[in-house]
């Protein structure tokens, strides 16, 4: 062995001795109530949770303990202050238009006073447009029609007072359906633009 | 009084969005929430963040001592920190035309409460959250990490 490891062996076990630094994951229902599942893995093996109020201790370097379920006393004491920090949820709008146009349908031209309004709220610096489409038709002709239906819509909003800068105008195609259904399947509720304030 | 409402508003924006420059520049997402003191490093510069404003992918985000910060990106995806906690939005893509998508969120030490958006719905394999010990892969929804220091 030479002088150098010798040196550095103390050091090594005294290292070992102190406490392990730990990851814990906890799960718990999202907000409508629905229980998720996550997996927390490492190099030595993995552990999925699929219950809720149940949590896993990793140490460093060490398999995942064995998954146990938490009061909600213990969950408080260590995350309370994360989860009191959870930002407002992000507000949705959907936009409907005439079939194969441009135009919104009249009941769906209300909704962009309430958008501005929600903005102005907020001091949103986060807004998107996202165009739409069904699964009907090329993705081609598809995608620039929701992208000319989002365009239009930043207008609107644009002309309504909203700085340009907070908006991002997008399309996502037919990647996103509100309704879901197979290919090529005309859905009028499908084709919308979706603007969403965070 | 009408112009200094108008003008502090003005500088409110001027502060939180940069000017518009070159691609690979697309704001993720924005930082909502903010208590106690909440720290912002964007390309190894590390400043106090006292006002909501807009996030980019790779931002570290920070909070001191009874500090909290709330985070809301581009996919509805919601993350949360307690005090004394360091996170990096390391990756950040959201588009689901072109079939790109994916989340990486590595916390170094802290709390976090992380409620999953539309990218963990679309493509769960595509989001995870790292840890020195741990790899937290998500199929939704709602779950906390804890990461000690070492």
């Amino acid at each position: 062995m030479t002088r150098a490891a010798l040196l550095i062996l103390p050091w090594f076990l005294l290292l070992l001795s102190c406490a392990a630094p730990r990851t814990r994951v906890v799960l718990l229902p999202d907000p409508d109530g629905h229980v998720g599942v996550v997996e927390v893995r490492n190099a030595q093996g993995g552990r999925t949770l699929d219950q809720t109020h149940q949590g896993v201790q990793v140490p460093a370097g060490k398999t995942p303990g064995a998954p146990e379920i938490l009061p909600d006393t213990a969950i408080q004491a260590t995350f309370g202050a994360a989860m009191a920090a959870q930002p407002q949820a992000p507000a949705h709008f959907i936009l409907q238009f005439e079939s194969g146009s441009t135009a919104l349908v009249p009941a769906s031209r209300p909704l962009l006073a309430r958008i501005v309004s929600t903005i102005q709220e907020r001091r949103s610096l986060d807004v998107s447009v996202i165009g739409h489409t069904d699964t009907a038709g090329s993705d081609e002709f598809n995608n620039q029609l929701a992208r000319q239906r989002a365009e239009g819509v930043a207008k609107l909003l644009v002309e309504a007072g909203v700085d340009p800068r907070l908006l991002e105008v997008t399309s996502h195609g037919k990647a996103i359906p509100l309704v879901p259904t197979g290919d090529n399947v005309p859905e009028p509720r499908n084709r919308r633009v979706e603007v969403t304030v965070r | 009084m009408k112009m200094t409402r108008a003008r502090s508003a003005f500088l409110f924006l001027a502060f939180a969005l940069p000017p518009l420059s070159g691609a690979g520049t697309e704001s993720i997402g924005s930082l909502r929430t903010l208590q106690g003191p909440v720290f912002l490093s964007r390309n190894g510069q590390e400043r106090a963040v006292t006002q909501p404003e807009r996030l980019y992918q790779q931002d570290v985000v920070r909070t001191g001592k009874a500090g909290s910060a709330g985070l809301l990106l581009r996919d509805d995806t919601a993350i949360s920190l307690g005090p004394e906690s360091r996170l990096a939005l390391e990756q950040f893509t959201f588009a689901p035309a072109q079939g790109r998508l994916g989340l990486v969120a590595r916390l170094f030490k802290g709390t976090m409460a992380f409620l999953s958006g539309q990218i963990a719905r679309l493509a769960p394999n595509a989001v995870k959250v790292e840890t020195p010990e741990a790899t937290v892969g998500i199929r939704g929804t709602y779950f906390l990490v804890q990461a000690e220091e070492k």
